[in-house]
């Protein structure tokens, strides 16, 4: 299959030897993320950019703004990886593999950090943990007099504690899709060779499920090194800065140019990163785990330790979703932002107008905009979800099918790179890009067509990520038998492919679909006023100083999130009925 | 031939259509008025979600033209009138934006915005308002502190006394390598290096020494004052709050906006503008309304900027009323300043000046990322 023969292929060939779809999908990469980078890039290499390179790279500043932000980035990348690495994967394991209480509860749980803002749980960590380093009102502890040191309240740790607790569930949600397609078949082997427990996790279980892990593990690192709100929100009041603050304050001060060379090294640096973890996977054995014989997943027994995990893992839900939740809907009903928990008020969700309150503003659900904007959302979210994915699967397809060949490696490291671009900067190439005609096609300026197609790249590394994870355990064979039996591409991706990947898939689509919903900075620059969206609504509010009114939208998100989850699991049991119990 | 058909058409069309801006320029609103609801609409990118209740009186005053306006802070509205420019795409009309220095030296110098005076206003405004972009109302970074907690006024009187040990640790600000006003702000305080020595001999009773490498006394008093554990926030609402609390015992001061003072009964805050500080509490900046190139509707972008200057009565009527709260100014003198404002002429802050701020705010920056 990988091996297609040097001669040119004649046309009928040519679509035979499946040498269309990469080829296309090159294209379309090359579009999509490789135009907007090298836009980017050029943008550097005017006078004014190569100024920026020597001011960045060797000058008095370079220590404060490279070498110390890129220091503490990384801290921070690792941390946060490995941190969500252990806490993602040990409730994977124990939702997916173990017969604990409450599995179904668990997991949902798990599952909800993601879609909790991570300013949500940076302002939750304040509203326990702040000290008097900036005078004002303490946090609850303080409050409470417990004295809370300013490692504890500010800096790198608190910033790595919130990250790790907003994307464990990431690393979750593609550690479980993989779990849970480790036939029993194995396990049982295992058990029939006399292995015990420990034996057959460390050495079938994980092994299996590394791809998952190596996905889980880029990702978080990204998101950890790409955030911005938790460092600022925590770090910066001990002036700790990482290449995200330091990017966005260069762009916000005036200096593109070198904040498009830190964004530059960023991803240079995360690239190197990536391909590292890249060689590990491909210099093992893959371990193929779906291969049309095995049973339903079989569960471990936990016996006595049922409900002292149960309690561990109820415990890391409650302090990483309940909290941030519970301080989101307080401030959306009180009214004054430093008294959370006293004088609530309903005037923010279903106020009239008119009154004292908020300037006269009327609560949320009495605002026609916002009917437009959830609409609007939701749309956009459905939409780039699904196009995503679809452009995902087939890249995720290409990658796993020609492993270790150059195209592989090239379009799972091109797939990669979009989620290190910050959204302004990206955004903003895109309008560069697209805004004009480009030959025969018509300029895409304030389309949803160009939101659509920004997003698409934007979310690229989820779909293929959690694309490659679940394709990797696809064996070849059942494919082959298919083959043998002529059917084409197009029918054996539906017949099988699709089927045995469509939990992975949606997990991946519930992925980006949350990030759609709650993203904002690439939607403001593309978007045109006629056509709102929540996380606009709640930027126009939140600019204005109606933080609560902000807050509420925020939560409003949350439960479409929320909503799209709970229809993804079902859609997942329906489809995958083998699964069932 | 068929190209030469087409620049033929291009001249025809456009040159009238260049030579008509100029005119634009000298018509009266009753003028403009036919002209704008020909052309239907207009498009404005806001530094402010108050452009909602514009768009309400401004639609009323002038029916027939639909005012779209999106919310924008003015760093995106940069990155994308620059992008859309590039790529040909002229679709907003007018940008009511601040971050001057940025707007001067990306968008201004590289004309892809266009400065426009009313005529109807042209008369009473001051020259600096009016050029190289007009000001519509100036905005400040002042030092706030918590009336509560000091009844009897400001506990600082010079902007040196924050470089003293007493003040360690408890002067805040949103950091200024993260936000283009505060950076502006300690720019202005280096380009009055006089002023900054004499307000130094006045509080230390000696001259003052600055360093090698520094350029006056302005830029010694950034160092000394980040030096003193200046603590920088990532936002104004985490300022308001630490400065303002009405329950704090001894809280710290910091550079905030004054007209944040209008949420203090809401918010549970005392804050409140330190005026008597020498030699100057902050910085006024403008917010300015222009002109894009090429806008699409330059009659109607015209009459809204009209519009946006407000009527002959004390509060300047539905045009600039959403603007007129305690710690905003308009330029424009009919229009009263809010009672519970400290006068614009007894404000003691420096009014910036765009060109200038651009010109230095590059070495502030960058001596503020070494001493970080």
């Amino acid at each position: 299959m990988t091996s297609t023969s040097l001669s040119v292929p004649s046309g009928s060939r040519l679509l035979r030897s499946g040498f269309l779809l990469p080829a296309a999908l090159v294209l379309i990469v090359a579009v999509l993320v490789v135009a907007p980078l090298l836009r980017i890039l050029l943008s550097t290499l005017t006078p004014e950019g190569l100024a920026a390179w020597t001011a960045v790279l060797a000058s008095p500043l370079s220590t404060n703004l490279w070498w110390r932000p890129l220091l503490n980035t990384m801290l921070l990348g690792f941390s946060v990886a490995s941190g969500c690495l252990l806490i993602g994967g040990f409730l994977a394991w124990l939702v997916v593999l173990t017969d604990v209480p409450g599995r179904r509860f668990l997991g949902m749980m798990a599952s909800l950090p993601y879609m909790i803002p991570s300013f949500a749980a940076a302002l939750a960590w304040g509203t326990l943990f702040r000290n008097s380093r900036l005078g004002g009102s303490a946090g609850f502890f303080e409050t409470n007099g417990l004295a809370i040191p300013d490692w504890l309240a500010w800096g790198l740790i608190p910033t790595a504690i919130v990250l790790i607790a907003h994307y464990y569930s990431l690393a979750y949600t593609i550690i479980a899709a993989a779990l849970g397609s480790v036939g029993a078949d194995l396990v049982e082997a295992g058990q029939m060779a006399g292995a015990r427990r420990p034996r057959i996790f460390f050495g079938i279980i994980l092994p299996v499920v590394t791809p998952a892990l190596i996905a889980a593990a880029s990702l978080t690192f990204a998101g950890a090194v790409a955030n911005f709100a938790a460092p600022a929100l925590l770090g910066l009041p001990v002036r700790m800065q990482t290449l995200s603050t330091r990017l966005f304050g260069m762009i916000e001060t005036g200096q593109n140019e070198r904040g498009f060379v830190l964004a530059l090294l960023l991803i240079a640096v995360s690239a190197l990163f990536l391909f590292l973890s890249d060689r590990l996977v491909s210099g093992r054995k893959a371990f193929i785990t779906v291969t049309g014989k095995g049973g339903r997943t079989k569960r471990f027994p936990l016996g006595a330790w049922r409900w002292p995990l149960f309690a561990v893992a109820l415990l890391i839900g409650l302090l990483t979703t309940v909290t941030p939740v519970l301080v989101l809907a307080a401030s959306s009903l009180a009214p004054q932002s430093g008294a959370l928990f006293s004088n609530w008020t309903l005037h923010f969700w279903i106020g009239e107008g008119g009154g004292e309150i908020a300037q006269g503003q009327a609560g949320i659900f009495r605002n026609p905009v916002l009917i437009d904007a959830l609409w609007n959302t939701i749309r956009l979210g459905l939409v780039v979800a699904f196009t995503t994915m679809l452009l995902g699967l087939a890249l995720a397809y290409t990658i796993v099918q020609r492993k270790g060949t150059l195209l592989a490696t090239l379009l799972s490291q091109l797939a990669f790179l979009p989620l290190l671009v910050p959204s302004i900067a990206f955004a903003a190439a895109y309008i560069a890009l697209f805004g004009a005609p480009i030959g025969p096609f018509p300029s895409l300026y304030g389309t949803f067509a160009l939101l659509v197609v920004a997003a698409s790249a934007h979310n690229l590394p989820f779909a293929v990520q959690s694309g490659r994870s679940v394709l990797g355990q696809i064996s070849a064979d059942i494919e082959e038998s298919a083959r043998l039996t002529g059917a084409g591409l197009i029918r054996r991706l539906f017949a099988i492919i699709f089927p045995l990947a469509i939990r992975g898939l949606f997990a991946g689509a519930i992925l980006v679909f949350v990030k759609m919903v709650r993203d904002l900075s690439l939607v403001v620059l593309l978007f045109t006023a006629t056509s709102p969206v929540l996380s606009m609504v709640a930027y126009r509010y939140a600019s204005e100083g109606f933080m609560q009114f902000a807050n509420a939208i925020t939560l409003v998100i949350l439960v479409v999130c929320l909503a799209a989850s709970f229809l993804a699991h079902a859609l997942q049991n329906r489809v995958q009925k083998w699964k069932e119990q | 031939m068929k190209r030469l058909c087409s620049t033929a058409l291009a001249a025809f069309l456009v040159l009238p259509a260049a030579a008509m801006a100029d005119d634009l320029d000298g018509l009266t609103p009753e003028q403009l008025l036919p002209l704008a609801q020909k052309e239907g609409s207009v498009t404005v990118f806001s530094l402010s979600s108050r452009i909602a209740k514009i768009e309400a009186a401004f639609e009323a005053a002038y029916p027939g033209i639909d005012l779209i306006g999106l919310d924008m802070s003015s760093t995106k509205q940069i990155a994308r009138v620059e992008a859309e420019q590039q790529a040909g795409v002229h679709a907003v009309d007018v940008l009511y934006i601040a971050d001057s220095p940025v707007v001067f030296t990306k968008l201004l110098e590289e004309k892809r915005i266009v400065n426009y005076v009313p005529p109807r206003v042209a008369g009473v405004l001051e020259d600096r308002y009016k050029a190289p972009l007009l000001t519509q109302r100036l905005s400040t970074k002042v030092l706030m502190y918590n009336e509560k907690a000091f009844p009897d006024g400001s506990p600082v009187t010079n902007l040196w006394q924050l470089t003293k040990p007493e003040w360690q640790g408890r002067v805040l600000m949103v950091d200024p390598s993260q936000r283009g006003e505060l950076l502006d702000l300690l720019t202005e305080i280096a380009l009055h290096p006089d002023e900054m020595a004499a307000a130094y001999k006045a509080e230390f009773g000696k001259d003052i020494e600055v360093e090698d490498g520094l350029e006056g006394a302005g830029e010694q008093f950034i160092k000394a004052l980040i030096e003193n554990d200046l603590i920088m926030l990532p936002n104004s609402d985490v300022l308001n709050k630490s400065v303002g609390d009405v329950n704090a015992k001894n809280p710290p001061v910091g550079f905030g906006t004054y007209s944040d003072r209008r949420d203090n009964e809401k918010e549970g805050w005392a804050l409140q503008v330190a005026n008597n500080v020498e030699p100057a509490n902050g910085i006024l900046f403008p917010a300015i309304l222009t002109i894009a190139d090429k806008a699409p509707h330059p009659a109607a972008a015209r009459l809204l900027i009209d519009f946006m200057f407000g009527d002959d009565t004390p509060t300047g009527g539905p045009g600039f009323e959403p603007f007129n709260v305690p710690g905003d100014y308009a330029v424009r003198p009919s229009i009263a300043d809010h009672p519970d404002s400290v006068k614009l002429g007894e404000l003691k802050a420096w009014t910036i000046d765009p060109a200038k701020t651009a010109a230095a705010r590059g070495r502030i920056s960058d001596l503020i990322i070494t001493l970080q």
